[in-house]
């Protein structure tokens, strides 16, 4: 069954990359454009996978991750986070937050079909 | 579709978002100029050069990756409160945000790259304000500044580096390592942490097994009692024994993203052995085969642990292993995130945003076309039943003025929809101001308003022209420089103010400065010095000001272009008029003047009264009429003996013959028989316009008269009317503005 | 397209020739889209008398010019029979107003004249040469100079 990814980024060049690379790959792709549209569209559509820059407008990365935390519905739902902060400290953050794992910016697209297939079964 | 094509239309998309991102930041940065500096803007504004960043990275843009990772340096270090938000900052960083704009334009091939030295000297600028005083990066040779950079980014907290973007990767085969076999035993531990991020044994499991041959082994002993079972804690120990060529790195690449949330092991078998075989877990199992069942795993461990009720601590170390995860649909909390503190002043919410879609604007100017076509086939088909004979009150008749009713319904819409506020010029203003400003050796203050005023795309596009050399005019020549200001008492640094705004059924656009106003003297001076005007004549201060539109006054003292050349106002009206535009200007000595730019809120349609002159058919637009009367000839008089004025409303106005005027006869219309219509101009000067009759009123496709001809004065634009005819329709500022300065022009040309 | 001479590898013209009263004209074929008959034009104010006013042509508002005027040639009324020529010149579509179109010539450049001295001055202006055909004299005219770039304002 072709499973779900909801990406969510404020850039339309990013969104656009996703895309391109993940339906590629063969998955279905939504999209959002900031922590509160994803929010919404997750509790609207659902997803299997998520992938969610962290500075956005409204609600930023982390405060997605939180919010969809807070459901239990969704733990089971791996989230990525896109990040060009790399260092340990920054993905502490990320994983404090509630992300299932990351990918550094730019991505190359195949580093980041693998991260997807790394945390989704 | 080959994998260039979409990549290549992302770039374009890359384009266009950096257009609005560019837009984002210098609305960020003036705030932040004026004293706004709130989280959310200076958030606002690190986003704009972090999504630049991150978009020109993927795309290999290396020059513009480069500095505005400079930049965004600096933007975090405020944003985190690290560095002052203070006013050298604000400049400097809006000098960058120039800089910037310039790299992209030099990225998407619009504009030659950046010079060196400027990019440079402003990347040293950012660096010293980032590293405060902790060794300031000097603006020496370009070289060395950028070596600085590329170290940096090699070895920078964040880790960034520009990836090029490769797809074709995508397809390419997986390279298979070393064929050198090594053994390893791998123990994991997992702590609860893990599993509320959602990563699964399972899938570290199963990636290790893509390393090579995997046997695998699960500690139960661990676990505890249901009752004592910890929420926190994991109590699972997995034991992987894995033979593979990969080296280790690859193996702990595996648990990157839970290392620091398990009790993780790898070592080499090798180095074990000699290990104790009381080891936690065996070697291998009768459970391990070559493809392990993990299924048979989990559903052992299921076993040992008894789920009856769902006790949440059991859930939350172990939520994939049971089946039952009510998904009660909790309202879900969105917790205020950390990054966004509270600002001090309440930053207004921000409403929904609508929901948009793109459109080619092609499309939309095709479907407008056809609406206007629409609007002439429904008059004309009106006309022809009321040729007819038919009875108003027939079907037919009522069925057509619902049709015109529907009519107009559809093209307000679609009028609607091209209909874009003039924020997207007014945002080029500001970098002009700073660029004549700093040409000039004057200090400007640019204050806007009215930037989500809406006009129709067609005008939008051609204010950019006239407001630019209105703005340079303004700072060029109507401020003084600063010693004066000073000097004059007032502050040194000027302001001018552009705003746009909606009066009567038109856009005004509004440019004012507080300088020393127009010379009146000097500008007389010159008139008669170029023979515009004689020597004695009498004009009032407003006659005076407007002097500076007349074609032949312009030099290079009026207007000057930045790059030295003359543009002459005279030009600038020119064009404005071309859109059925106005332009005037007001000036107050000392303090300052405004110039007032007027025009319709479309291109493309205009609601008119249709009225007959001398067998003419003309239309008057109806946004400029106040009141049609019919003349006694008791309430019209004659000043000074020719010059016809008409009573309305306990004042006199002119009254225009407007066949006379327009040349379309010689004999004066009989104004007993005619009718009056009383118009006011943009300076609201009333004048009464005589017709031969009025035949209705009529929404009108505007068609231009320059597309092939030229302006004609007094004439705004064409139309086409029911019946197929070309009418003009009227320019009447024009009318009344030459009625008003000759009541006679006796040699006035036919029109043959 | 405003150098409505293109030049082909025989050197060879298309032209389409017009009459003005007793006088023959013709211009480059490829400048002029179509020909129509003569419909009442809307009269523009103020300009010059060559402009006989402006006409609905398809949607499209064409300014007309009566080239009999414009040469300087005796003015006439237009009547069903004068014609109007639509031309494509300076990027803009004009028409132009003449009496008849009469055929579709072929001309070589070698065979075109310089304009004799005795021609006024003003159709001068206007003619790039002459050349005969059939013992009739034809002038050739310069499409640009018929409609110039800007206008001086009327007074």
């Amino acid at each position: 069954m072709t499973k779900t990814i909801l990406t969510i980024d404020d850039s339309r060049t990013m969104r656009d990359m996703l895309m391109l690379a993940l339906s590629g790959a063969g998955y279905r792709v939504i999209q959002a454009v900031d922590g509160v549209d994803g929010l919404e569209t997750l509790s609207a559509e659902g997803a299997d996978i998520v992938i969610t820059d962290i500075n956005m407008p409204r609600l930023d990365g982390f405060g997605f991750i939180e919010g969809m935390r807070a459901d239990p519905a969704n733990r089971s739902i791996p989230v990525l986070v896109l990040t060009t902060e790399s260092d340990a400290a920054k993905k502490q953050r990320a994983r404090d937050a509630g992300a299932t794992g990351w990918i550094v910016k730019p991505f190359d697209p195949v580093k980041l079909i693998e991260a997807v297939r790394r945390v989704a079964a | 579709m080959s994998e260039t094509d979409p990549f290549e239309a992302i770039k374009v998309v890359f384009f266009q978002e950096c257009d609005e991102l560019l837009g984002d930041l210098e609305a960020g940065l003036l705030a932040m100029e004026s004293g706004r500096t709130d989280s959310e803007t200076v958030n606002a504004v690190f986003r704009a050069v972090h999504s630049v960043k991150g978009g020109a990275g993927a795309f290999g843009l290396d020059a513009l990756v480069r500095f505005a990772h400079v930049f965004e340096t600096l933007m975090d270090e405020i944003r985190a409160g690290r560095k002052p938000c203070d006013d050298l900052t604000v400049k400097t960083l809006l000098r960058a945000s120039d800089v910037l704009a310039d790299h992209i334009a030099a990225a998407r091939g619009q504009a030659d790259p950046v010079d060196e030295a400027r990019s440079a000297a402003l990347v040293a600028e950012l660096e010293a304000l980032t590293h405060g005083d902790e060794g300031a990066v000097l603006s020496e040779p370009v070289a060395d500044d950028i070596a600085a950079i590329e170290i940096d980014l090699g070895a920078d907290e964040f880790g960034f580096k520009p990836v090029a973007f490769n797809f074709a990767a995508l397809d390419a085969p997986v390279e298979t390592a070393e064929p050198e076999l090594q053994a390893w035993r791998i123990t994991l531990r997992p702590h609860g942490r893990m599993y509320a991020n959602a990563n699964e044994t399972g899938l570290l499991l199963r990636e290790l097994a893509r390393l090579g041959e995997t046997a695998v082994a699960l500690d139960l002993s661990a676990l505890p009692d249901l009752n004592a079972l910890a929420a926190e804690e994991g109590c699972l120990t997995w034991t992987v024994e894995l033979t593979t060529a990969a080296p280790e790195a690859d193996i702990r690449d595996v648990f990157d993203f839970v290392e620091t949330d398990c009790d993780l092991e790898i070592v080499r078998a090798s180095d074990e052995a000699s290990a104790s075989e009381d080891a936690a877990a065996p070697e291998s199992e009768p459970e391990s085969e070559p493809e392990f069942d993990i299924a048979a795993l989990l559903a052992r461990a299921q076993a040992e642990v008894v789920a009856e009720a769902p006790v949440a601590p059991v859930e939350a170390v172990l939520p994939q292993l049971t089946a039952e995860i009510a998904p009660a649909p909790a309202p879900v909390e969105v917790s205020t995130p950390p990054a966004v503190q509270a600002a001090a002043a309440p930053v207004p919410a921000k409403a929904p945003a609508a929901v948009t879609i793109r459109v080619d604007l092609d499309r939309v100017d095709r479907l407008i076309n056809v609406v206007g076509e629409l609007v002439i086939q429904q008059a004309m088909l009106a006309q022809r039943v009321t040729e007819s004979g038919l009875a108003r009150s027939s079907g037919v008749s009522v069925g057509l003025e619902d049709l015109e009713l529907l009519t107009r319904e559809i093209q307000d819409s679609v009028m609607a929809i091209r209909a874009q506020p003039v924020k997207s010029v007014f945002q080029r203003m500001p970098r002009l101001v700073r660029e004549v400003a700093e040409m000039t050796g004057k200090k400007v203050r640019l204050v806007t308003s009215g930037e989500d005023t809406e006009v129709d795309k067609t005008v939008v596009e051609r204010l950019a022209e006239p407001m630019t050399h209105m703005l340079r005019n303004a700072i060029d020549h109507g401020l003084e420089t600063p010693e004066e200001r000073l000097a004059a008492g007032k502050a040194a640094e000027g302001v001018v103010r552009l705003a746009a705004l909606h009066r009567s059924g038109r856009i005004v656009i509004e440019i004012s400065d507080d300088g020393a106003g127009i010379n009146r003297e000097r500008v007389r001076g010159i008139a008669i010095s170029r023979g515009l005007i004689a020597e004695d004549a009498v004009l009032t201060d407003d006659e005076i000001d407007n002097l500076i539109f007349l074609p032949g006054f312009s030099t290079a003292e009026t207007v000057t272009d930045v790059s030295g050349r003359g543009v002459g106002m005279d030009v600038v009206r020119r064009s404005i008029q071309s859109l059925g535009g106005r332009i005037s200007i007001a000036s107050n000595p000392g303090k300052g003047s405004t110039f007032t730019l007027s025009l319709p809120l479309t291109l493309a349609v205009l609601d008119g009264m249709v009225v007959t002159a001398a067998e003419q058919t003309l239309v008057a637009p109806l946004t400029a009429i106040v009141e049609s009367l019919t003349p006694r000839a008791e309430d019209i008089h004659h000043v000074g003996g020719h010059d016809a004025v008409i009573r309305f409303r306990d004042a006199f106005v002119p009254l225009i013959d407007v066949a006379m005027a327009m040349g379309f006869r010689t004999t004066p219309t009989v104004s007993a028989t005619g009718v009056a219509v009383v118009v006011e101009n943009e300076a609201g000067q009333r004048a009464a316009l005589l017709f031969d009759a009025i035949q209705g009123q009529r929404q009108v496709v505007i068609k231009s008269l320059e597309t092939n001809y030229q302006q004609v004065e007094g004439v705004a634009a064409a139309t086409i009317l029911g019946d197929g005819r070309v009418a003009l329709i009227l320019d009447v500022d024009a009318l009344t503005a030459n009625a008003r300065r000759q009541a006679s022009r006796p040699e006035l040309k036919l029109a043959s | 397209m405003t150098d409505h001479f293109s030049t082909t590898a025989s050197d060879a013209r298309e032209l389409i020739a017009f009459r003005i009263g007793e006088q023959e004209f013709c211009v480059d074929i490829m400048a002029v889209r179509e020909i129509r008959g003569w419909t009442p034009a809307t009269p523009l104010p103020r300009t010059p008398g060559y402009m006989k006013g402006v006409i609905n042509l398809r949607g499209a508002v064409l300014p007309i010019i009566d080239l009999g005027v414009r040469f300087g040639l005796t003015t006439s009324e237009p009547t069903a029979r004068h014609v109007i020529m639509v031309a494509h010149i300076g990027g803009r579509m004009v028409g132009l107003l003449v009496d008849a179109v009469s055929d579709i010539i072929q001309l070589k450049d070698e065979e075109i004249q310089p304009t004799p001295d005795v021609a006024s001055d003003h159709v001068k202006s206007f003619v790039k040469g002459i050349f005969a055909l059939d013992g009739r004299m034809l002038s050739l005219i310069e499409l640009d100079r018929i409609v110039p770039e800007i206008e001086a304002e009327a007074a």
